[in-house]
């Protein structure tokens, strides 16, 4: 009887582990929010939904800069960001960051969705590949941004930012340059209500040591909803007036 | 023999629990996880512009509210926006310099738009079982909701570039239902207004390789009938990424399309 036993289930064995290497594997489901998935190897979390910053959710020291950095230096780069923010270009990071308004992020199977409100050109992180080769990535203000889970974190690591596109000082002194690295440490807590984000910048023409800060981020209610895109109009002589252009365009910076 | 049992009873777990995650994915979203990645729009019979295509569109059939709509939308936008945005330059004779006035718009063709009427740039799709994105490369970026939330009422809606979009999925299609978009004009011979309703069905290929995104667009005061029609598009090779894309309106090169030869 048991010997009957034996091979009927040792068929059945063979028939599920055939039918399971036959069968297409499903792309991985969007995990449920804040739980593990049923990836088999690594924990993966979601940390999609509206995330906001309020007065007590930034914690940045003074970064600590190399000599060249001088205070002339920092302010040239505080002029080209005005600069930025009144023709509208990309910010791009860190200030996507930062903006003023809610940020949305959305994570999908291969690809993790950021953007705030107020800005129209999101930034892209990718789960699934390794960086772009620096001979064809085209240098951006958000740069190409890979990450991977580390059990409950995820570890994002940015590289190929563009030197003087967007705005480009970072909160506690400094600035991204085409040499710059960021790793950001994303970890859900509070039972999923508190996002915190740890930045640690490098550059080597620009840090003497790694600046690292943290922001932590609050989640909007589920029902949240933007009211809509806000308006950017560079051709608004009365916003023009206001902002001012403190560094106006100059060709080298194509 | 009792290893073996005990071997096959372990084997039959290790295989049920491999295939939990499909068995428990949610319904909800089941097969347009697929979607997630990026597209470019192709042009299917060889029109030779994205204009030659919309030409073998059925045209639209227009009510006169709809028509005058139009015509008063077209003349709108046609009107000069005073004396700052007037094209002044001196060209020389014989040398290529198309001028546009107002390089990189409201934003970095930020609108949404783009995502109602895709050009050939690549578009991205981000997946989740609460939202989809729907971001074209060139900037601005739509929001499909997928938990079952419905439209606001329109009288307390900002009409954007993209409206407001609420998916479902069916037999495997993602079919999203959208209001709420600024006034303007729609692929051949169209027209919308805020209480326009859009239908997109999105279809992608057995393979995954090919999208199809099929339009339908309503408007008792617009349109005699419904407004159909279709638009094709690849996937990209594994490895793509959304590029960035730059259009600062400060450089004075961008109020040309061809850049004059250094003298």
């Amino acid at each position: 009887m048991l010997t009957r036993v034996t091979v009927i289930l040792a068929a059945i064995t063979m028939l599920g582990a055939v039918a399971s290497a036959g069968a297409p594997t499903p792309p991985q489901s969007p995990a449920v929010r804040g739980a593990p998935s049923a990836s088999s190897t690594t924990a993966v979390h979601d940390i999609s939904g509206f995330w906001a910053l309020s007065l007590d959710s930034r914690k940045v020291q003074q970064a600590k800069l190399l000599p060249r950095v001088t205070k002339a230096l920092l302010d040239l780069h505080a002029r080209q960001d005005v600069h930025a923010i009144r023709w509208c270009n990309p910010v791009g990071m860190p200030l996507i960051m930062d903006s003023g308004s809610a940020i949305e992020i959305r994570q999908g199977p291969s690809t993790i969705f950021i953007a705030p409100e107020n800005s129209l050109v999101p930034r892209y992180v990718y789960l699934n590949r390794k960086h772009v080769s620096a001979e064809i990535y085209d240098p951006s203000t958000s740069g190409d941004s890979v990450a991977t889970w580390e059990g409950d974190t995820l570890v994002v690591d940015t590289i190929g930012f563009h030197p003087t596109h967007g705005v480009t000082s970072i909160p506690g002194g400094g600035f991204r340059t085409d040499k710059t690295h960021l790793v950001e440490r994303y970890r859900l807590a509070e039972n999923g209500e508190v996002l915190s984000v740890r930045f640690t910048w490098t550059d080597p023409t620009v840090f003497s040591a790694p600046h690292t800060y943290e922001y932590r981020y609050r989640r909007l209610p589920p029902t949240y909803e933007p009211a809509g895109m806000w308006p950017c109009d560079p051709y608004d002589e009365t916003r023009a007036q206001f902002l001012g252009d403190p560094a106006p365009f100059r060709t080298e910076k194509r | 023999m009792k290893w073996i049992l005990v071997t096959s009873v372990c084997v039959l777990m290790v295989t049920a629990t491999e295939r939990l995650p499909a068995q428990t994915k949610p319904e909800s979203l089941s097969g347009i996880e697929r979607l997630e990645g990026d597209w470019v729009r192709v042009d299917p019979n060889g029109s030779g512009d994205f204009g030659g295509l919309a030409s073998t569109f059925t045209p639209a059939s227009l009510t006169p509210q709809g028509a005058a709509a139009m015509e008063a939308g077209q003349r709108q936008a046609a009107a000069p926006r005073g004396p700052a945005f007037a094209e002044n330059a001196r060209h020389d004779p014989g040398v290529p310099y198309i001028v546009v006035s107002r390089p990189c718009g409201a934003g970095p063709f930020g609108s949404g738009a783009l995502g109602i009427n895709p050009d050939s740039g690549g578009i991205h799709f981000v997946v989740h079982k609460d939202a989809i994105i729907f971001a074209p490369e060139r900037g601005g970026f739509r929001r499909i909701y997928m938990d079952g939330r419905k439209h606001p009422d329109l009288s307390r809606w900002t009409p954007t570039a993209s409206g407001h979009s609420i998916g479902r999925v069916e037999n495997g299609e993602l079919i999203v239902d959208t209001i709420g978009i600024t006034p303007g004009l729609v692929t051949a011979g169209g027209w919308r207004s805020v209480e326009t309703r859009l239908t997109e069905r999105f279809v992608i290929s057995p393979d995954g390789r090919h999208l199809t995104i099929n339009y339908r667009w309503e408007d008792p005061a617009i349109y005699q009938k419904p407004h159909e029609y279709h638009y094709e598009f690849d996937r990209l090779p594994a490895g793509s990424y959304g590029l960035e894309y730059w259009c600062d309106a400060s450089d004075p090169a961008e109020q040309q399309s061809v850049t004059p030869q250094s003298q």
